[in-house]
Order: structure tokens, then sequence, then C-alpha cells
């Protein structure tokens, strides 16, 4: 009687746990919140599906050398965050990477419309499941330009004539925006691209697509923006180091008042700010004759399953649950942005799990217009390409004319690498 | 002694000489032939000859900024850390009261000195409104520009690793204590006073360690990372672009692993020919005990 029922009780408990329980790994980069966050998520995605995932993060900078020795040496996690651009690095015939779309009965994809089945998709391959969806977008101390008395930009000549205002108004060391280094080199990406139509890389060839003169015409507005004060000069900016804008204090106390960043970053950017400054999510600035308003968006990480994983669908089921599943969606919350998958941000829309400002900084993306962004646009190499370049330009090395020509020859040579 | 026992030693350096094996022998002759090879850690290494040496020696403008900034750094980096270095232990070699926590004080830059954290403060102290120029400011002076000017951006690297100085400063110490008194009490008889002293009978016998803290302190200031990587990620304008700074760059930026090990075995090379130099000249400078010369 003992032996049946020790059966029975066995037999049953082994018909109530998944046929396959896994161990799996997950790796992925983040702040704090994203840490905790994720990790809570992973302990209510794997008790619900019988799995033990191992957590494996760290801070932005040095993963993606980790992430590309360990997929090197076979020794990378299941499940992966995967930033979009290093999508074509790890799989540009689409098999570095599994294909999602040999696991679509376990993972839905129908949260996703077709243009962000294409972001994650390298060779016809899914290799990414867009996480959210992000986007650069002017933000403004609007605390600091009400104090100055002046309205909010919305074209690049307002904001050139807010310079000098600013410097009348609160004093010297008072900027209405800021743009040095990376950000200083998508500033004259934006407005080449608005005046221009075209992207700087064309998406068709993988060349370059502005002539120098379009690029000369680029540098020159960044050239305005120091003259008229509207933005710190590179030496200026450079005397703090290498201090990112949430680390420099000219921000916290709001005597910079503006930036050009990524949406999903506004934690990072609002959270340094002293009390009382509030910031506000502007549209793209314009220009005369501009031909679009440029918006430069794209998948902001993806989550990939490794193509060496013996447990893809094991790591499928993870996936579908942190991304779709309600216990998943809850445990991540906007830790990542607001969610790419439609069921993920209505259930987080209807429980008030997303600010305000934040939906009104992800519908400015999604709404904004502007030609498709180069994968390539994000290797370091191009961008090293663009940012040497326009600091020759701003220690005055260099006329706008010939660092155009400069840029435009390294931009080349680094297209050029990257395609052999 | 048995046959076991013959082969105690080997048994107790195996771990080393295998670590040592894999981890540097193997990396280090792997490094040359890679240096030959286009290779992206993703797919497996192309043989390309010579091109990426060529193109090193020819094409690339960044090398050579890269190699004149870290010849600069090092050349001023190496003599200013070593005088200092002696200063301070012959300083400390005097007997005063609480030597002994003077001597540990000067030392603890050293253990801290290469930390991301040391780094860090370096960045706030020399920042536009940092310490270093609210003291200039107090004492009546213009704020200076020290990271955002590429004249002053090196030499405020070359501060950093001037302050690590305590590990050169004990060796240093350790030497001076190590000079027979006996020829000091006969120099002050004859009528000597300090300088000659230190002159003709301190620094003649101390220049093995000498040779040995500028080899050292050689090979090192060629290595530095950290510092340039964390204040100013090799800016303004690449002035403090380090040859490291570049290998990892090419290395774990562009992936670029067999541009890197180029320009990795060109690094080898300069360090390996000037410490050649050295110790071809130190039969000129150096003096051991024994010594017949006169």
């Amino acid at each position: 009687m003992r032996l049946s029922t020790l059966c029975l009780a066995l037999g049953t408990t082994a018909l109530a746990a998944p046929a396959m329980a896994e161990d799996l790994r997950m790796s992925w980069w983040g702040g704090d919140s994203r840490h905790a966050a994720t990790q809570a998520g992973l302990e209510a995605c794997g008790a619900k599906h019988g799995h033990t995932i191992n957590p494996e993060f760290t801070g932005w900078s040095g993963h993606f050398e980790k992430l590309t020795t360990q997929i090197a040496g076979g020794t990378e996690a299941d499940i992966m965050q995967v930033n979009w651009p290093w999508l074509s690095f790890y799989s540009s015939d689409g098999t570095g990477l599994a294909d999602l779309n040999e696991l679509s009965d376990i993972i839905d994809l129908s949260n996703w419309d077709d243009a962000q089945i294409d972001a994650g998709s390298m060779n016809g391959k899914l290799n990414g499941l867009p996480i959210s969806t992000t986007g650069r977008l002017f933000v403004f101390n609007k605390t600091t330009y009400d104090k100055a008395g002046v309205p909010l930009p919305s074209s690049w000549e307002d904001l050139i004539a807010a310079g000098p205002v600013f410097k009348e108004k609160l004093g010297p060391d008072y900027y209405p925006f800021e743009a040095a280094g990376l950000d200083a080199a998508l500033i004259v990406t934006l407005y080449g691209t608005q005046a221009t139509g075209k992207p700087i890389i064309d998406p068709a060839t993988s060349t370059l697509a502005w002539s120098q003169e379009e690029l000369a015409n680029a540098i020159s507005m960044y050239g305005r923006l120091v003259e008229s004060g509207a933005i710190e000069s590179w030496p200026e900016r450079a005397a703090n180091g290498n201090t990112p804008l949430h680390e420099n204090p000219e921000w916290s106390q709001g005597m910079i008042a503006g930036t050009y960043q990524w949406d999903s970053t506004y934690f990072k950017i609002s959270d340094p700010l002293v009390e009382g400054q509030e910031l506000v999510y502007a549209d793209l600035l314009t220009q005369d004759g501009m031909q679009t308003p440029g918006i430069y968006r794209k998948a902001s990480m993806v989550f990939s399953i490794s193509a060496n994983s013996e447990k893809k669908e094991a790591a499928a089921q993870i996936v579908n649950c942190l991304l779709n599943e309600p216990e998943g969606v809850a445990a991540l919350g906007s830790t990542r942005g607001v969610p790419a998958s439609m069921t993920a941000r209505e259930q987080l829309l209807s429980a008030d799990a997303i600010k305000p400002i934040q939906i009104e900084a992800q519908a400015k993306v999604i709404n904004a217009e502007g030609p498709a962004i180069h994968p390539m646009m994000e290797f370091p190499s191009v961008r090293s390409a663009m940012a040497d370049n326009l600091e020759l330009f701003a220690y005055g090395e260099l006329t706008a004319e010939e660092a155009a020509a400069e840029m435009a020859l390294a931009i080349e040579e680094a297209l050029e690498d990257v395609k052999s | 002694m048995g046959g076991d026992s013959k082969y105690l030693g080997l048994w107790y350096v195996a771990p080393y000489a295998i670590g040592l094996l894999l981890f540097t022998a193997f990396p280090f002759v792997a490094s040359f032939y890679l240096s030959f090879t286009d290779y992206n850690l993703l797919s497996d290494p192309e043989w390309v000859g010579t091109a990426n040496y060529e193109k090193l020696f020819t094409r690339d403008r960044t090398f050579d900024k890269s190699l004149r900034v870290t010849l600069t750094y090092v050349f001023m980096t190496v003599p200013i850390k070593l005088v200092f270095a002696l200063f301070i232990a012959v300083v400390l070699n005097y007997r005063l009261r609480g030597i002994n926590l003077f001597r540990t004080a000067y030392y603890v830059p050293s253990i801290l000195g290469g930390s991301i954290a040391i780094a860090v403060l370096w960045r706030y102290i020399f920042a536009q409104g940092g310490l270093m120029n609210m003291i200039i400011t107090s004492l009546g002076g213009e704020p200076i520009n020290w990271f955002g000017d590429p004249d002053n951006a090196l030499l405020t690297i070359t501060l950093l690793r001037c302050w690590q100085f305590g590990s050169a400063m004990v060796i240093f110490l350790a030497a001076l204590q190590s000079v027979d008194k006996s020829l000091y009490e006969a120099a002050s008889i004859d009528g000597a006073g300090p300088w000659h002293i230190f002159r003709y009978i301190t620094l003649p016998l101390i220049t093995p360690v000498i040779f040995f803290n500028l080899i050292m302190q050689t090979v090192q200031a060629f290595q530095e990372f950290n510092g340039p990587y964390i204040i100013t990620e090799g800016g303004p304008l690449k002035n403090t672009y380090l040859l490291p700074l570049y290998i990892y760059d090419e290395a774990f930026g562009n992936f670029d692993m067999g541009y890197a090990s180029a320009i990795a075995w060109v690094l080898f090379a300069i360090i390996m020919t000037l410490t050649l130099i050295a110790f071809w000249s130190s039969k000129k400078w150096v003096y051991y005990a024994g010594d017949k010369r006169n």
C-alpha cells in the first residue's frame, strides 16, 4: 500500500512538472533597476515553466567585448540581450544566432509588427526579438528655460538665438543645449539628414550617401551652435575629462538645459537632476527647406537565443514569458523602455506601470518620420570616423570643408573595412 | 636523494610553469601569427602576409600619432618618476621620528594608483571646477583647462603615473640602506659635504637599482592603460591616445585582432629595443659589487 502510494505520488509529480526542466543561462547589460527586475522576471518565468535560469549581468561598458568573446568561444548564454546593431556583426548571414521563426510555436510573434520583425531579421532569419523601440529626441530642462524667459526651441534657429539670451539672463556658464563627442556627431547627422532627406549611409549600397558639400553644411551647423553660445565648445566640455552627461554637475544643476538622447535613457538623465527641475521632450528641431524630420529610430535591444544552445525550446519559453506573459512582463516593467510587444505594452499601460513622460516620448519616436538607419552607423570605426574629424573641426585644426573631406574619406574607409 | 624526490621541485613549479605556458607563452606566439592575419574573432583567421604591418607603417595616421604620444609619455614619465622616487627615498632614509609612518604613507598611492577609483578621483581633481583649479584661483591665477587643452592633457596623465612612485621609492630606500656606512664616515673625515657624498658615493653604489627601476618603469609606462582610458579616453585630439588604448580599440572595438596584434608586436619591438639599449649603456654607468673598473 505504502509502495503503491509512493509510486502514485511520484507519477503525479512527474506528470505535473514540465516534460523537460532545463538549466539555462541568460546574459544582459543594464543598471541596478534592470538587474533586479530581470532577476525577478527570471524567477517568475522559471517557476512557471519549470526551468532554472542563471543570470549573468554587467553594466554597458565592456558588454560587447564580453559577449563577442563568449560567442567566439562558443560559451555564450542560451538567452542574450543583444544591441540591435550587433546583429549584423554576430550573424550577417542569419546563422550566427538561432532563427526564432523556427520557435514560433512557442514565442507568440503576432505581438510584433512586420517592421519590428524585419528589424530583428538577418538574411530572412529572425535573430532577435525587439524588446523596445528607441529614438534620439531633444529633451529640454523647462525650469531653466523658464528662468531665462525663453520658450522651448522648435527650430535650429530658435536654439541658436537662445544662446545669447541664456548668457545675458542667467550668466556665462549657462547653455540651452549640449553636444560633444558622439552626441555632436549625431547632431551633425540629424541636421544633414533633415537637409538632404537621406541617411548618411545609403542602406542599399552601404556607402556614404552625402556629398562633401552636404557634409560640410551639416558640420557648419555645429560651428554655429558653438559660436552662438548655444553649446559649450568641445575644449570646454573636455575640461571635465571623460565625464558622461548624467555625471556632469552642470547638467544636474540645470546650467546645461538641453540634450539629444535616446528616449529609453529617460531615468538616466532625469535621476541626477537637482529637485524641482522639469524635463520636457520636444519634437525634432526644424530647418528651412527641411526634407524630413530625420528621426534616428531603431530597436533599442533584442533578445536572442544562442545558435549553439541545445535547449532552444526551453529558452524560447523563457523569452516568450519575459516579453509576452503577464508574470514576466510585470516583473520587467519598463526597465528596458516601453515594450515593443503589444501585449506587454497594453498590460503595463493598464497597470499605470509606465510614466506619462515615457509614453509621450515614445509617441514622438514612433510618429516622427525619417529614413531607415543603417546598422553600420553604430559600428565603432564609423562613429570614430565622424567624431574624430568633427573634433578636429571643433579645435580649429580643420575648416568645415576640410573636415568634410577627411570625414568622407574616413567613413568610406571604415565602411569598406566593415564590409570586407 | 630518492628517485621521487629528484623531480619534487618540478612538481612545485608545475602549476606556475603550466600557467606561464598556457596564458603567456601560447598567446605570445599566437599573437605573432595573428599579426599576419585578418581575424575578427567570429570567423577563422585569414592569412594576409605583411598587410597589417604595411598599413601600420605606410597609411595609418592614428598609429603615427599614438606612437608619438606614447614615446613622449614614456620619456616624460620615467625620468620624473625616478628622480622623484629617489628624492623621497633619500628623505625617508634619514632617522626621523615616525619615519615608518611616512614610509607607509608615501607607499599607499602605489597600491591605490592603478585602480579605476583613483583615475576617477584624478578626473575630479583636475576638472574645470576641481581641487587643482580651486587652489590656482585662490592664489590669484587663472583656471587651467587640464583635460581639454591638448598641450596639458598628457601632462595630467603623466602626473598620475608619477604620483605612483611608491614601489620605485621602496626599492631605492632598500638600496640606500645597504650602502656601507663606513664609506660615508671616511668621506666625512676627508671633508666631503652632503652633496659630494651623495654624488660620488651613494649614487654610484645604487646604480644597479637605478638600472633595475629604469627598466621596470619604462616597461610599465609603455603599458599604461587605465589612466588615459578612464580620464580622457585618449582625447583631446588623441593627445593621450597611448598605444595600449589603440590596441584595445582595434581588438575590442573594431574586432580587428590581426591588426591589434601587429600593433602589439611593434610595441613589443620598441620596448625590447629600448631595453637592449639600456643594457648596452649600463656597461658605462652601472657599477656592481666587485667591479674592477676605475
